[in-house]
């Protein structure tokens, strides 16, 4: 025995908090035997070794844990296939989990079947001409990169965390910093293969079974199992990278809003050091865009240059001594994370070469930890400012260190019938954003349940202001029938209840 | 080493061989770390640590900078490494380590000898027998140790061409300065490299030195013109283990290349399937 860690739940988990959201109760295992030797008859492979299902006990938010029966690593679409038919058989659970980077619990199976979707990970292939890669769907974006550029090639958009999977991201969103010109990732899907919860494989886009497209992009998915997906790309760029500094939210925001309106950057977003220093990215695939932003926004930016910047902080924090500590972290953390934007072996010419490694490098780096909370409001522009001030209160209240993440999404209209019922707000037009609130855990062991009061305050800010979120399934399923209200939710049920008779996919995610 | 710091964001996946090959979970860095972080001893996943080639890509991807392969390999150890000493008992100051394959080719042994100059000297004893039982975990005596490590104590640069071997001197011998054979070998023939070589970096030695050698190969990339086999992380892809000739066809997947260059002797044969010229630094 090597010995077992520590348990990341703190000990005062249950002490004196009200619980107020609590993970699924544990599909009891009814028929359990019966099942895995009809999947044996059919070739089907069901892991049930401790050793491998204790991969699979938790996601990335390290907070709800949850074991397996049995696991079932990804092969092909008829393997699938046989898996989900004998699941609605036998009434077993079957949870879907590509990169494991849910923080609510979406990804870990309370029982039943845990589906590894990486073991189909390679890329089918690359149409240059046509802009377009067909891939299997558990590959990493990472993966995925790695070939597109062998052709000279990108995708649009991706999380910024290089181990989300493309049949995951496609299921949720997926925003970059690109994403307010180029859309959510789950808008570069033009077609899908995906497995329905009753095992029929179905080929599906706009054009084709467009009504089983609309409901598993952004579908958490409850309507199938994206097995293969056609994706757009486009031609590599290295970029150039301008950074500007604020130390007011909404003097940042309304610059952001400001660029993306007028089409100003390739990329944009703001990332805080709490709300005390706040940096507007922007970036250019070309020296034309650069020149044209020079030339007709630049001057309109209210944010300042670093060396601006540090002098103002300094004044700042001279005449209020008593937050020296603050100041100090403020120093350490930026000496620490801005050179990791310009390291010497990603950089040439003054550009950025490979910005989805930079960037997600320092996210896991920085920002990574066994235990991740990340409440996000999803909102139209018009009252974005007013989502991120409110949770940014919140956030002052229960931690010390945190940072946002605010990038604006831009929508494709025709793809509306998308986005019911998912992260994009219903008000939202041309362009919706985004606000994710992470605290910074670092090595500290929190209680569950204060992060869960933590997550609870912000959604309650979406409710109030009626917003949308980017992590609605799982631990904060609690909040979608007071987002979306019951009659929405009841007719995507309904839908549900007739795509999966015996509400075995991806059970206790969304409904 | 605690395989309980690994907190599953699987960068490690991203660079893994036996991953590649398999696309099993179970058999990465990552499969191991939560497979014991949930209790299971080293019997359970013994497949896993038996798989895993040392070939260190998974180190510097590693964000909580986890010494992996030492975690693999103190898995693999039946008991811990003795402790050594010893009097020295050469005046050699520069010696190459010539290891299994460089060492049974006298022809690429005699000219890496070359190019590396008068002040080296071959040392008799390269330690086959400790290479072997680093990779696989098996006992190392300590009197063998003491005797391998005698002659190398005086030596103020060491050339070792067996990179599983780099990574424990550099331990063993903290006060001598042992590079791999590729480190050693490139500034000399760097201008005979050119634009449409692929030059194959042995992994185990740059991934075990990566925050170092990134800067060194950037500008022998920069200079050369020549592809490496780095991957968009910088991590070098390794050419090893019983997936050998898959890797070497990822690495020259969508690339026009027309003669490869290998650092490590032993990664000629993965790449033959190509039938473009195969040449080891010793060849240029």
């Amino acid at each position: 025995m090597v010995g077992v860690g520590p348990d990341h739940v703190a000990p005062d988990a249950l002490q004196g908090i009200r619980r107020q959201q609590t993970n699924p109760a544990r599909w009891a295992g009814e028929g359990w035997r019966e099942f895995c030797a009809a999947l044996a008859a059919q070739g089907v492979e069901v892991l049930e070794e401790p050793s491998t299902r204790g991969i699979f006990a938790t996601d990335a938010g390290g907070t709800a844990y949850g074991m397996p029966h049995g696991v079932v690593i990804a092969r092909s679409a008829g393997q699938i296939s046989l898996l989900l038919k004998t699941a609605q058989n036998h009434r077993v659970p079957v949870t879907v989990r590509g990169g494991g980077l849910t923080t609510e619990g979406e990804s870990v199976a309370y029982g039943g079947v845990l589906l590894d979707m990486t073991g189909m990970s390679r890329v089918l292939a690359v149409d240059k001409t046509n802009l377009s890669v067909r891939t299997e769907a558990g590959i990493f974006w990472a993966h995925l990169a790695e070939h597109l550029r062998r052709h000279g090639m990108d995708y649009l958009s991706a999380p910024l965390n290089l181990t989300s999977s493309v049949g995951g991201t496609l299921g949720v969103g997926g925003i970059d910093v690109n994403s307010p010109r180029l859309g959510c990732s789950a808008d570069q899907a033009l077609a899908l293969q995906v497995v329905t919860p009753t095992g029929e494989i179905v080929e599906c886009s706009d054009a084709q079974n467009a009504e089983l497209f609309q409901r598993v992009i952004l579908g958490y998915g409850q309507f199938g199992v994206i097995t293969e997906a056609t994706l757009r790309i486009r031609p590599y760029t290295p970029l150039r990278m301008r950074y500007y500094h604020y130390s007011s939210l909404r003097a940042a925001i309304e610059d952001l809003q400001m660029l993306d309106a007028n089409d100003a950057s390739d990329y944009s977003g703001i990332l805080t050091m709490m709300d005390i220093a706040i940096t507007l990215l922007v970036a250019f695939d070309s020296d034309e865009r650069e020149t044209n932003f020079e030339e007709l926004f630049l001057k309109r930016i209210k944010g300042k240059g670093e060396a601006a910047f540090a002098i103002g902080m300094a004044l700042h924090y001279a005449l209020r001594p008593w937050r020296l500590r603050e100041a100090l972290y403020l120093w350490r953390r930026k000496k620490q994370l801005f050179p990791e934007f310009s390291r010497a072996e990603h950089m040439r010419d003054g550009k950025m070469h490979d910005r989805t490694v930079v960037f997600s490098r320092a996210v896991w780096k920085f920002w990574g930890g066994r235990q991740m909370v990340i409440p996000d409001l999803a909102t139209s522009a018009e009252k974005f400012v007013e989502a991120v001030e409110r949770g940014n209160a919140v956030c002052r209240r229960y931690f010390h260190h945190y940072t946002l993440y605010c990038v604006g999404i831009r929508l494709r209209e025709e793809h509306r019938a998308h986005y019911e019922m998912s992260c994009i707000p219903p008000d939202a037009r041309q362009r919706a954003y985004g606000c994710e609130f992470e605290p910074i855990i670092g090595d500290a062991v929190v209680s569950r349940d204060l992060l869960q009061s933590f997550k609870n305050e912000i959604y309650d800010i979406g409710v109030d202001i009626g917003a949308s979120y980017y992590r609605f399934g799982g631990m904060m399923k609690g909040y979608i029938r007071r987002a979306f209200g019951d009659a929405l939710v009841d007719r995507h049920l309904a839908m549900k209840r007739a795509a999966d008779p015996a509400m075995i996919l991806n059970r206790d995610v969304i409904f | 080493m605690d395989h309980h710091e690994c907190s599953g964001c699987s960068l490690c996946l991203l660079v893994c061989p036996v991953w590649r090959e398999t696309r099993d979970v179970r058999l990465t860095p990552r499969g191991r770390a939560k497979a014991i972080q949930h209790g299971m001893s080293r019997s359970d996943i013994v497949r896993s640590v038996e798989g895993c080639t040392l070939c260190g890509a998974c180190e510097p991807a590693c964000p909580e900078e986890l010494p992996l392969v030492d975690m693999v390999m103190e898995l693999r150890r039946d008991v811990p490494l003795p402790g050594v000493s010893g009097k020295s008992i050469s005046r050699r100051t520069h010696m190459l380590l010539a290891g299994r394959v460089l060492g049974a080719d006298p022809d690429r042994r005699q000219r890496t000898l070359a190019l590396l100059g008068e002040g080296f000297e071959l040392a008799k004893d390269d330690g086959p027998d400790i290479a072997l039982a680093l990779e696989t975990g098996a006992t190392l005596a300590a009197d063998r140790l003491q005797r391998f490590l005698a002659p190398l104590r005086a030596a103020r640069r060491l050339v070792v061409a067996e990179s599983i071997l780099l990574r424990s001197l550099r331990r063993w011998l903290p006060g001598v300065e042992s590079v791999g054979i590729g480190e050693a070998l490139t500034p000399l023939v760097r201008q005979k490299l050119r634009a449409g070589d692929l030059y194959v970096i042995e992994s185990r030695a740059f991934n075990g030195d990566r925050a170092r050698l990134v800067g060194h190969y950037d500008r022998l990339r920069a200079v050369s013109g020549c592809e490496m086999n780095l991957d968009l992380q910088r991590i070098a892809i390794p050419v090893m283990g019983p997936g050998a000739e898959a890797q070497a066809r990822w690495i020259l997947e969508g690339r026009d290349v027309e003669r490869i260059v290998v650092e490590d002797l032993g990664e000629r044969a993965a790449f033959a399937f190509s039938g473009r010229p195969v040449l080891h630094l010793a060849d240029l």
